[in-house]
């Protein structure tokens, strides 16, 4: 070997042996082996040994992966990988095989979290539900009763007419006592009461519970169908959250729409306002980290350090529940610089096509105080009817066509677009947001003939009461009226002022006695005004350079308010006038209990029936629950005093204004009327008349009455309750107590007291007891023990997320994939759709002597997207019980149907496709589809039934089948379905659509293709943006770039609602509202304030709020061993060192949580990232994990929701009016939870017992 | 009674220990192991743990000298009984308070800290107690026999010495241990006990020391060893997955 050599040699030297010592030691190996030892000794090779290697191999190895994932309240819809070995499920891994978003961004993998990555667990834990359970006491009745009676429906009746036996059974609820039954006896026992119910009561004293469809539409479906071919509503989700956005269909005309995580990339600057996105959205929050790569400036709004602050250039600490204040703060801002001392070009161009700023605004003369200039009132929007001699003033829906100023020919002009194009012959082709030559005049300043004081609402008192000053308005007369526009009402609402504008206005940002002023708004929010003002120049500045690409994602925290829809609306302005809404990157982004199910047409049509009767029955939850758990009685106060609105309601409660909605087919109820809807169709065909005047007439008579107007009556309250894929009882039941006592009749802590004959519902009967256990049996399937199960008299095991069938999409991320069983349902478990055909099965046999076919009077509210809509001109209320009109239906009356059931046939017309979708096609947001084609596939796939009512009809009996259909019915997932509904819309709009999906028009996705992998969607008329091309999904796309209108009054994003409630309640424009003052309205320990009491420690009064949970998804995974392992495990409480340390609580330490709804035990977490006066206990930790009994009352503690009730705010029931029309889900009162104080205290006694 | 502790009850020690460790090898691989505590606390052991191991590692070496070699041989070494005194007590005494003192600091660790006392079965408390008093006894005897005096004087190396030997040469003897003193009794028949014992707790692991570890190459490769019906797995063939004779054997 030469020195060369080694020179060239690749290798370096070895480093040698670390020491001498090392070196002498390890030296000595290889005279002790045969194994070969490299020459600097430091390796060693030998050959075998490796049998332990198995041992490792065999932990990992498995017999087979199943694609499933996660259901029902999970917006992530993560596809995940399912291990199976031996027949068991052994562990979960996330999948990675989502379609890839192109090129130069992120891709959506990775997906999931610790939660889902926690799921199987469930699979085998302790909490599964393995056999059918009744409660012992009610299952020896029923086995008793059918030995005397033989027939089980007589049986279920002997026991519900019989006062002792349901006292015994009913308040035996939540304690214990459940006793394994048999699929047959439990079936027969629940087909019993169904039948029974129907028979006695009427179908519509039946209601069938689950939610959000989107994760899992098929097990939605199961109960659905069966509950809405009897002719039992099914009962909302989304408003009864609270994750309704009201503002969405307020401005926007649309439930809510908006844009997928990867549509953060394409924004240059984001807000998370109320949204803790790692916490709540984490399979997303990689977009967050990848967009700040991208140069995004990123502010988080949020009164704690939340998780998703770290994300964020800049923490904006607002105070809880004063967004609304920040938003208008920033707004003035804006309108200041942006709109009124200059202008620009893109948000003139913007505001004019998609927005209401330029529609003219009559305004009213209110009575004058003696001496002042005559005030105004802002009043109605100016319509084409209401203009004499106007060129449309007589055309064809002439009072629902807005009107503006041409600010070139300085007319008054009807633009294209408004709903009264959108319905009608003479609208054809003119429904769309083309204004031709029309230059709308967004203020009528510098043109102006005159100038007016209006008086403008505001609220920012700490007891929220309105209180109203005035200010300037440039004005014109127009046929004798006074009109402004939108925007000029704006600027004076925000205290923009303007030269020569009468009024009191801000002397400039610092001043804080007139709204909406930086300064103000820091005074309420507790932002500094240089951190507002500068804001709102970055927001708008950003939107000026980037063409709209700013973005505000708006959670729970801001959406949970009583008067939420006043706060979104006010961060809406930010979105809107800055020309956000609608483009990529841009726009509002409400991520709160997102429930996009995608192919949202064939979901419909099959969940609900429709294809076999048509109207389904739709109720509002927090109404129904709001009357039937008696909580309206709780209200000891007046609408107005609710809503801090002096004189709008008068002496009227909002039960009052509830069943005036009800009666004038606003809003939906149910039970329906004070006897049973099958027993008032017979009464019609004895009176020889059509139902809907038979109804109109007898109503008008006094003869009938709606059941709300009577509600404790034994004939109008429910008496079935059904849960599948939920935990109403664990999660989302606002005022858990009042659940407990007037629906369940059982142990609860309610302390509120009923309100005083004075503070009654004028227009309600009101005995002086309501009823306790007002239900005869709840029934929930479930596959693991839940509040819900423990209160249930029946549970009924149900299979898992992987041991099942079934759909998911989300709003997250474009792409539909599926659950798919890893293992068959173990023990006695069934799916929800085999466990519903079941009982569907059962109880068609008892109907047959019982029920036979029946005819049904359906009342269905005015619906939102149908000619309905347009009831109420300009909003004006009036009423036919007030003798101010006629009652007519589907006018000043519900819709009014006859539709026959076949009870017998329920379950044959359950499991096939009936004839309504190839005879009446479907509607679904005003677009009409022919589905002949379909159905002649789907007969060809599923095959023909033979014989029966479904003779010749697809059959639909495999879970596989109803999913196959779904995506057969709905233009997400059919090429053709969406190109037709584009080309039913062209008619109507006058432009050009159907190329958005004609790309897909052959494309069909099937089950089969979402075994394979996630599938991405087609751009389909059911949904408002445009994913063409493969672009990323971002709301209102279509309507911004292809002149489709909103579907409200104008046509455009609408700030001002101008219905008689909203400008009575302060609330046409938007307006910052306070959270309630609950020590004003209920007698709450004013906050801050403590009080001590004999024996017991310091007790504090806080703001109560319960936000989402890192550790569950709602009440799943909480009791989670993993997740349990993560959290601190069982109930708690978190608060602010600050506050511990005035009532002496140490972390960890027992504390009790008491306000007049019920009472919390539980730990409580001691944390500096909490803020002072406020207490968070997460949201729907159940009662089933380390809950002891309370010192308050020796009971079991309650859940987070024991201190919580139903607050109805009135606006969320206006109905028949254009964009403010009833749809499921679409609209409806919140049963918001943020308002609620309580009182806070250490426990005594720090040993607890259970 | 005499016969059966010092001949039967060591040869039947003798027999559960052999045999345990048989068994436990070949049915608990996965349990031979030290069960260490070292994560949930390191600064007492860091003292108490190389105090105990390596006290006993003399103490092991004293019970080499005391017992395997005869004093015969010593003595044919000119090792006076006073030289070999001197040196027993020299390495002994320190030995046996060091292994005391590391076993007394482990003990109170254990005790104290609590997720090592949650670590600790029932199996390890009887272990540590038949430990601890095998130890206070043995430490007592050097103590009490050979520097105090105590009870007059005895030469373990003519009685207990040889009827160790005798076990393991199979000629075994009760009568050498009749004049033994009592303590001497206690600490061989506790010992018997805790050898009794040793199999099923984790003194196994006195015979996983990883002494290769001291002369071990800091990298081992290992190639797959050729294993008939094998491909390229690492598992043995599972019964019914044999592969496909594809050529005929000759």
């Amino acid at each position: 070997m030469t020195a060369t050599s080694d020179q060239t040699s690749p290798l370096p030297e070895s480093a040698g042996m670390d020491s001498p010592l090392s070196a002498a030691l390890v030296g000595t190996r290889r005279f002790f082996t045969k194994a070969g030892i490299s020459p600097d000794q430091r390796s060693m090779y030998l050959e075998g040994g490796r049998s332990g290697d198995s041992f490792y191999r065999d932990r990992w190895s498995h017999d087979k992966v199943v694609r499933s994932t996660h259901g029902v309240n999970c917006t992530g819809s993560c596809s995940w990988k399912v291990y199976v070995k031996d027949g068991i499920i052994t562990w979960e891994a996330q999948q990675t095989d989502y379609p890839s978003t192109g090129a130069d961004r992120p891709e959506y993998e990775p997906r999931g979290c610790p939660r889902g990555a926690a799921f199987s667990w469930y699979t085998y834990s302790p909490t599964r539900v393995r056999y059918p359970y009744v409660r012992g006491v009610l299952l020896e009745m029923f086995r008793r009763a059918k030995e005397t009676h033989g027939d089980p429906v007589v049986a279920w009746g002997s026991i519900v007419q019989d006062e002792e036996q349901v006292r015994t059974y009913k308040s035996a609820r939540g304690k214990g006592g459940l006793v394994r039954s048999t699929w047959e006896e439990v079936t027969e026992m629940v087909a019993a009461a169904y039948v029974y119910t129907v028979k006695r009561w009427g179908p519509d004293r039946i209601a069938g519970f689950s939610p959000i469809p989107a994760m899992s539409p098929v097990s939605y479906a199961s109960g659905a169908r069966f509950h809405e071919l009897i002719g039992a509503p099914m009962l909302s989700f989304y408003d009864w959250y609270a994750d309704l956005p009201p503002a969405s269909p307020q401005m926007f005309g649309d439930q809510t729409d908006v844009p997928e995580s990867g549509d953060w990339w394409d924004a240059a600057y984001l807000i998370m306002w109320g949204s803790n996105v790692p916490l709540t959205r984490t399979p997303d929050a990689h977009w967050m980290t990848e967009a700040r790569y991208r140069g995004q400036k990123v502010i988080a709004v949020a009164p704690d350090y939340a998780e998703n602050v770290k994300f964020a250039d800049e923490w904006v600490a607002s105070a809880p529940g004063t967004d609304g204040a920040l938003a208008m703060g920033m707004g003035h801002v804006i309108l200041r610089e942006f709109f009124a001392d200059a202008q620009h070009d893109f948000f003139t161009r913007y505001n004019q096509r998609y927005t209401d700023l330029p529609y003219l605004v009559t305004l009213d003369e209110v009575d004058g105080e003696g001496g002042d200039a005559p005030a105004y009132r802002p009043g109605k929007f100016l319509v084409a009817g209401d203009i004499d001699g106007h060129p449309e003033a007589t055309s064809e829906n002439a009072m629902w066509k807005t009107a503006v100023l041409d600010s070139v020919t300085g007319e008054v002009v009807i633009p294209n677009g408004s709903i009264g194009h959108r319905f009608g012959e003479e609208g054809a082709g003119r429904w769309n947001l083309d204004l031709g030559e029309i230059e709308p005049a967004l203020t009528l300043y510098g043109a102006h003939e005159e100038s007016v004081e209006v008086e403008l609402a505001r609220f920012d008192t700490p007891g929220g009461a309105m209180s109203t000053e005035r200010r300037g308005v440039p004005v014109r007369r127009v046929g004798g009226r006074l009109v402004t526009t939108v925007l000029d009402l704006m600027l004076a609402h925000y205290g923009v002022g303007r030269d020569g504008l009468p009024g009191r206005w801000p002397q400039g940002y610092e001043d804080p006695s007139v709204p909406a002023t930086p300064a103000w708004a820091a005074e309420i929010s507790g932002v500094p005004v240089e951190q507002i003002t500068r804001l709102a120049r970055e927001w708008a500045r950003n939107a000026l350079d980037t063409g709209g690409r700013g973005m505000i994602l708006m959670g729970a925290g801001t959406n949970h308010w009583y008067h939420s829809d006043q706060l979104y609306r006010a961060m809406l302005v930010l979105t809107t006038i800055c020309g956000t809404q609608g483009r990529n990157g841009g726009g509002w982004a409400h991520y709160v209990g997102q429930e996009k199910i995608r192919p949202i047409m064939g979901f419909q049509h099959l969940a609900f029936a429709l294809d076999w009767v048509r109207p389904p029955r739709h109720m509002n939850q927090t109404a129904y629950w709001y009357v039937n758990t008696s909580q309206y009685r709780y209200d000891t106060f007046t609408a107005d005093e609710a809503n801090g609105s002096p004189g709008a309601f008068g002496q009227r409660t909002t039960m009052d204004l509830l069943a005036q909605s009800v009666r004038l087919g606003w809003t939906p109820s149910y039970p329906q009327f004070d006897r049973s809807s099958l027993a008032v169709a017979d009464e019609a065909v004895q009176a020889g008349m059509p139902a809907g005047e038979y109804v109109a007439r007898s109503l008008k008579e006094g003869s009938l009455h709606f059941a709300v107007e009577d509600p404790e009556a034994p004939d109008n309250h429910p008496r079935v309750l059904a849960l599948w894929r939920s935990n109403l009882f664990g999660s989302s039941a606002k005022g858990n107590e009042y659940f407990l006592k007037h629906l369940l009749g059982t142990d609860n802590a309610v302390k509120g007291t009923q309100a005083p004959p004075e503070l009654r519902p004028q227009s309600v009967a009101w005995p002086e007891e309501a009823p306790e256990g007002k239900l005869d049996l709840l029934v929930t399937l479930d596959f693991r023990m839940t509040s819900s199960t423990l209160l249930s008299d029946v549970v009924l095991p149900a299979a898992t997320w992987y041991e099942k069938h079934d759909l998911s999409t989300t709003d997250m991320h474009p792409f539909v994939h599926s659950f798919n069983p890893a293992i068959a349902p173990p023990w006695q478990s069934k799916s929800d759709w085999e466990t519903w055909k079941v009982i569907a099965k059962r109880f068609s046999e008892l109907a047959a002597d019982h029920l036979g076919t029946r005819t049904d009077v359906v009342a269905k509210p005015l619906w939102h997207d149908t000619p309905e809509a347009m009831a109420t001109v300009h909003g004006r209320v009036l009423d036919w019980a007030e003798g101010e009109v006629e009652p007519v239906p589907g006018k000043t009356l519900p819709v009014l149907a006859a539709v026959e059931r076949d009870y017998p046939a329920v379950y044959q017309k359950m499991t096939a496709i009936g004839p309504l979708m190839a005879k009446a096609g479907m509607l679904t947001k005003g677009v009409k589809y022919e589905v002949g084609r379909e159905v002649e596939i789907l007969g060809r796939r599923n095959g023909i039934v033979r014989g029966g009512v479904a003779d010749g009809q697809p059959k639909l009996e495999t879970d596989i089948q109803v999913a196959d259909a779904m995506l057969h019915f709905s233009g997400v997932s059919n090429g053709h379905l969406a190109t037709q509904g584009f080309r039913f819309l062209e008619q109507r709009t006058g432009t050009e659509l159907h190329d958005l999906s004609a790309e897909h028009e052959g494309k069909q996705i099937t089950f089969a293709d979402t075994q394979a992998a996630p599938v991405p969607v087609i751009t389909s008329p059911e949904w408002s943006g445009s994913e063409s091309g493969g672009r990323r999904y971002s709301p209102f796309t279509i309507n911004i770039e292809r002149l489709k209108p909103f579907h409200t009054l104008t046509g455009r994003q609408q700030f001002y609602l101008d219905h008689d409630w909203m400008t009575d309640m302060g609330e046409g424009l938007p307006t910052y509202r306070p959270p309630l003052d609950m020590s004003r309205l209920s007698g709450e320990t004013p906050l801050g304030e403590q009080t001590e009491s004999e024996g017991r420690s310091v007790a504090l009064s806080v703001r109560y709020l319960t936000p989402h949970n890192k550790w569950s998804i709602h009440s799943e995974y909480q009791d989670n061993l993993f997740m349990l392992s993560l959290s601190r495990g069982g109930q708690t409480i978190w608060m602010s060192d600050v506050d511990a340390e005035k009532i002496g609580v140490k972390d960890n330490d027992w504390v009790e949580a008491v306000n007049r709804n019920g009472v919390v035990a539980c730990r409580a977490v001691v944390s500096h990232r909490m803020p002072e006066g406020t207490v968070y206990m997460h949201h729907a930790q159940d009662r089933l994990i380390d809950t002891p009994l309370t010192e308050t009352d020796k009971l079991r503690g309650g859940i987070h929701n024991s201190l919580t009730r139903i607050m109805l705010k009135p606006s969320h029931i206006i109905g028949g009016y254009a964009q403010l029309s009833y749809f499921f889900n679409y609209i409806g009162p919140t049963g918001n939870n943020r308002d609620e104080v309580t009182m806070i205290r250490r426990r005594t006694n720090q040993e607890v017992t259970y | 009674m005499s016969t059966f502790l010092w001949v039967i009850v060591p040869y039947l020690t003798l027999a559960i220990f052999v045999v345990g460790h048989f068994w436990r090898y070949q049915y608990d691989k996965f349990g031979w192991t030290t069960r260490s505590s070292q994560l949930y606390e390191d600064k007492l052991l860091r003292i108490g743990s190389p105090l105990f191991h390596f006290g006993m590692l003399g103490v092991v070496m004293g019970h080499v000298i005391g017992l395997v070699i005869p004093k015969v041989a010593t003595d044919a070494l000119g090792i006076s009984a006073e030289t070999y005194h001197f040196i027993a007590l020299a390495g002994g005494i320190p030995a046996g308070l060091a292994t005391l003192a590391g076993l007394a600091i482990l003990v109170y660790r254990r005790r104290t800290t609590g997720p090592v006392f949650s670590a600790t079965t029932a199996n390890d408390k009887v272990m540590y107690l038949l430990l601890a008093v095998v130890i206070i006894l043995g430490v007592w005897n050097t103590i009490a026999g050979s520097l105090l005096n105590l009870g007059g004087h005895y030469d373990y190396r003519e009685g207990v010495s040889p009827w160790w030997r005798g076990i393991f040469t199979f000629r075994p003897d009760a009568d050498l241990m009749a004049d033994a003193p009592i303590g001497f009794k206690l600490h061989a028949l506790v010992a018997m006990a805790l050898f009794a014992m040793w199999p099923f707790t984790r003194l196994v692991h006195v015979f996983s020391a990883p002494l290769g570890y001291l002369t071990r190459p800091y990298l081992v490769y290992r190639s797959r060893d050729a294993r008939s019906g094998q491909g390229t797995g690492t598992r043995a063939p599972q019964r019914g997955w044999d592969k496909p004779e594809l050529t005929r054997k000759r």
